[in-house]
């Protein structure tokens, strides 16, 4: 058994895991201790293992229980803040030639039509951090129901080939639309399923009970909302992912839930700002394992507030050299222009389709409202332009769907009756125009580990995150201020 | 009388929905009166901190530029607005007469997309609405306690809409379903109203289609059911062109548009 607690070396004060634990092998014979630390791009990221010890062997979030050698492991992986980066499919490749797991032809190609031994096969995998989801067409409900597709779909562009494809795409005797979508982590969950309040506002309805538990769904689950629970969510990826035929077993279910909700991830140290719970601050993943989850920012809870620290005078002693104070004197700036620096936001269905009116002037933390995690208690359902026409960045590589809605339907708030998209997210759920384009907002711990980002992996960087916002919403940053909200991304 | 007649007599219309001119405007504006009319919204940014932007639409049978934004529900620029308010008193904050209580309703048809610069006024600064917030979730509240009467709660919705406004009806469904959880009543009755009598403002024929009662009648009732209302109580019914009520706001036109609980104990 190998046992990955021997520390190899430090880094910035964290002691790191040996660098040959840096990949977690499904099947392989390890123990999880309570504390899990890897460099990143910009520092180190914390896993906290609060049902420390883990044994992984027979573990059913560590074990292939399919035939495509999958485990869940496979794509949330400690290292990579319990997401999976691109980097790091690249690596697979290169250490395996192609033959890890991780390039199943279920959902780690292109499409499993293609040829699967030649890397382009894996382009999206590899280059943008992208995995295949085939969602039924027409759309299911949350809990599978059938619904009554608002809109027509039609494929303009397929690079993959998957959406054309007869066995894979529309033309099948089992029509799938093929989107690509980045993992989300599977850490910080109690932040995921939290319930702050029991209405959504941007339906106006309460949220949904979960049959099962008599208790309410946040909704802020998997990017398209197509799960209401963990529970949930794990059959869907034993089911897609790990190519497993037929009902989970609701004993491994059990295990992989009381595993996975006993898992915190957070940037613990910076390359340049040291320890993240140093002079004054509360960052790393201790306290985001303390803190109360669902709770909504306010004047008494401000957003970010683990690094108000860092402004205030005193923060630094002899000790701090002048280029960690500089840094962490950004990252206080980034927090406090996430709360405070308002902008115009426009055309965003799922914030200006309510009564907010349109646009309306607020910050970052309008919709990044839930504190420590930086998700919307909303639920986070919003289109944000990412894979929509014309505010998507060009993606070449990615589908492009023509969606026509039915006149006697709503059109999308913003769009109008045709809207182009890449992938239109929470409208696979819904069936609704209004929902074109719609990905749930996801968490913000641990970003430093796991680039590219948003669902579609169109931005490679923290940069090109806050550029994407700049130029949609034409906030005007200054190169200073996307400096600070970069910092600021890196050490969540 | 509708509101719209007395607010405009439209001359001239050079074509559908456009208002040429009308003969209210040498009168202006008289504190507490009802006004209704269809305009183009424009955004004021005033740039003042979260949420004080100011929304203005001018009636062009009058001529006088109104100060909408005080409603619960803001207008979208491009889009135009159904304006029904009472002038209100205040502050000048945004360049307009305040309506207030106002409602304003977000049309299909487009317009001008239009935007002004703060021009000196600080706008809006954003207050909790009248009925406030609901509380976290993880709040224990104890239900209301008896003795229980047969009441009534009216939840409005906005022109051509079964949307449940946010920061107003949640207050009132949840009020609703706290008492008939308590009360446990012999029946409670849901009943959706549309506004299919057509009338004319700015030039403009309204009507609401029958089908929308329904719509807004199953929209409280599931919400009522997600709020832990016994199913077996509920009975949902669907009508039109209900008589106005005493709404709280005074305004009687849009709470023709309306869900209505009843309890009966």
């Amino acid at each position: 058994m190998a046992v990955c607690v021997p520390l190899a070396t430090s880094l910035v004060g964290v002691a790191l895991s040996e660098t040959s634990a840096r990949w977690w092998a499904p099947g392989a014979d390890q123990i999880l201790p309570g504390s899990l630390s890897y460099a990143d791009e910009t520092g180190v990221i914390t896993i906290l293992n609060l049902g420390a010890p883990t044994s992984t062997r027979g573990h059913p979030f560590f074990t292939p229980l399919g035939p495509n050698g999958r485990a869940c492991v496979t794509c949330h992986q400690p290292s990579d803040g319990m997401s999976l980066s691109a980097a790091t499919a690249q690596a697979r490749w290169q250490a395996t030639e192609g033959k890890d797991p991780l390039f199943a032809a279920i959902d780690g190609s292109n499409c499993p039509s293609l040829p699967q031994s030649d890397k382009d096969s894996h382009s999206l995998l590899l280059q943008h951090g992208l995995f295949r989801i085939a969602r039924p067409w027409p759309p299911l409900e949350i809990d599978g129901k059938p619904v009554v597709a608002q809109f027509s779909i039609e494929v303009i562009r397929d690079p993959t080939g998957c959406n054309s494809d007869k066995v894979y795409g529309l033309p099948s005797p089992h029509p799938m639309i093929s989107v690509f979508r980045r993992p989300r982590p599977v850490a910080n969950l109690k932040y995921v399923t939290a319930v702050g309040y029991d209405f959504e506002p941007k339906n106006g309805l309460p949220l949904p009970i979960d049959a099962k538990t008599g208790r309410r769904m946040s909704g802020n689950i998997l990017s398209d909302s197509r799960a209401g629970t963990l529970e949930g969510q794990a059959s869907d990826a034993i089911s897609s992912h790990l190519d497993v035929h037929g009902n989970s077993s609701a004993a491994e279910i059990k295990t992989i839930l009381e595993f996975e909700t006993h898992i915190f991830a957070a940037q613990s140290a910076d390359f340049v700002g040291g320890l993240l719970n140093e002079g004054g601050a509360l960052g790393g993943p201790v306290t985001l394992a303390a803190a109360k989850p669902g709770v909504l920012k306010s004047s008494q809870h401000p957003q970010w507030e683990e690094f108000d620290g860092w402004s205030k005078p005193g923060a630094a002693n002899e000790s701090t050299s002048l280029q960690q104070r500089t840094f962490r004197e950004s990252v206080a700036r980034g927090a406090a222009l996430f709360r405070d620096r308002t902008f115009l936001v426009s055309d965003t269905a799922g914030i200006n389709s309510m009564n907010f009116g349109n646009p309306t002037r607020d910050g970052c933390n309008f919709c990044h409202n839930m504190t420590r995690i930086g998700m919307d208690l909303a639920p986070g359902q919003v289109d944000l332009g990412t894979t929509n026409e014309p505010h998507a960045d060009p993606q070449p590589d990615l589908p492009l769907f023509k969606l026509t809605c039915d006149p006697k339907y709503p059109p999308h708030p913003f769009l109008g009756p045709v809207v182009y998209t890449h992938d239109p997210g929470f409208a696979l759920t819904t069936g609704k125009c209004a929902d074109i384009g719609k990905i749930t907002i996801q968490s913000m711990r641990g970003l430093a580990a796991r680039p590219p980002y948003f669902s579609n992996g169109s931005a490679r960087s923290l940069r090109d995150v806050i550029e994407y916002y700049n130029r949609r919403y034409q906030i005007g940053y200054t190169e200073q201020e996307m400096q600070d909200l970069t910092n600021l991304m890196s050490v969540l | 009388m509708r509101l719209a007649a007395i607010a405009a007599i439209v001359l001239t219309a050079a074509s559908a929905g456009t208002v040429i001119a009308a003969d209210t405007a040498a009168s202006g504006p008289m504190a507490h009166s009802p006004v209704s009319f269809i305009a183009c919204p424009v955004y004021r940014d005033t740039n003042n901190g979260r949420k004080s932007g100011c929304w203005l639409a001018t009636d062009m049978a009058t001529g006088v530029r109104y100060d909408i934004g005080g409603g619960r529900t803001k207008p979208q620029i491009g889009r135009d607005v159904l304006v029904e308010g009472v002038l209100g008193e205040g502050a000048n904050a945004c360049g307009g007469e305040i309506l207030l209580p106002v409602h304003v309703s977000v049309l299909q048809t487009t317009c001008s997309a239009v935007m002004l610069p703060a021009e000196g006024y600080p706008g809006r600064v954003f207050q909790v609405p009248k009925n406030g917030y609901l509380p976290p979730a993880d709040v224990v509240r104890p239900l209301p306690p008896g003795p229980y009467t047969s009441r009534d709660w009216h939840i409005e919705f906005n022109f051509q809409s079964d949307f449940l406004a946010y920061q107003y009806s949640e207050v009132i469904l949840d009020d609703a379903a706290r008492y008939i959880r308590a009360s446990r009543p012999r029946h409670v009755e849901v009943t959706g109203y549309a506004d299919t009598s057509p009338y004319v403002i700015s030039g403009r024929q309204l009507i609401e289609p029958r089908s929308l009662g329904e719509q807004r009648a199953k929209m409280v009732a599931e919400a009522l059911l997600r709020l832990g209302v016994d199913p077996g109580l509920l009975h949902v019914n669907w009508h039109v062109d209900p008589a106005a009520i005493n709404a709280d706001d005074g305004m009687a036109e849009p709470s023709k548009r309306r869900v209505t609980i009843h309890i009966e104990i």
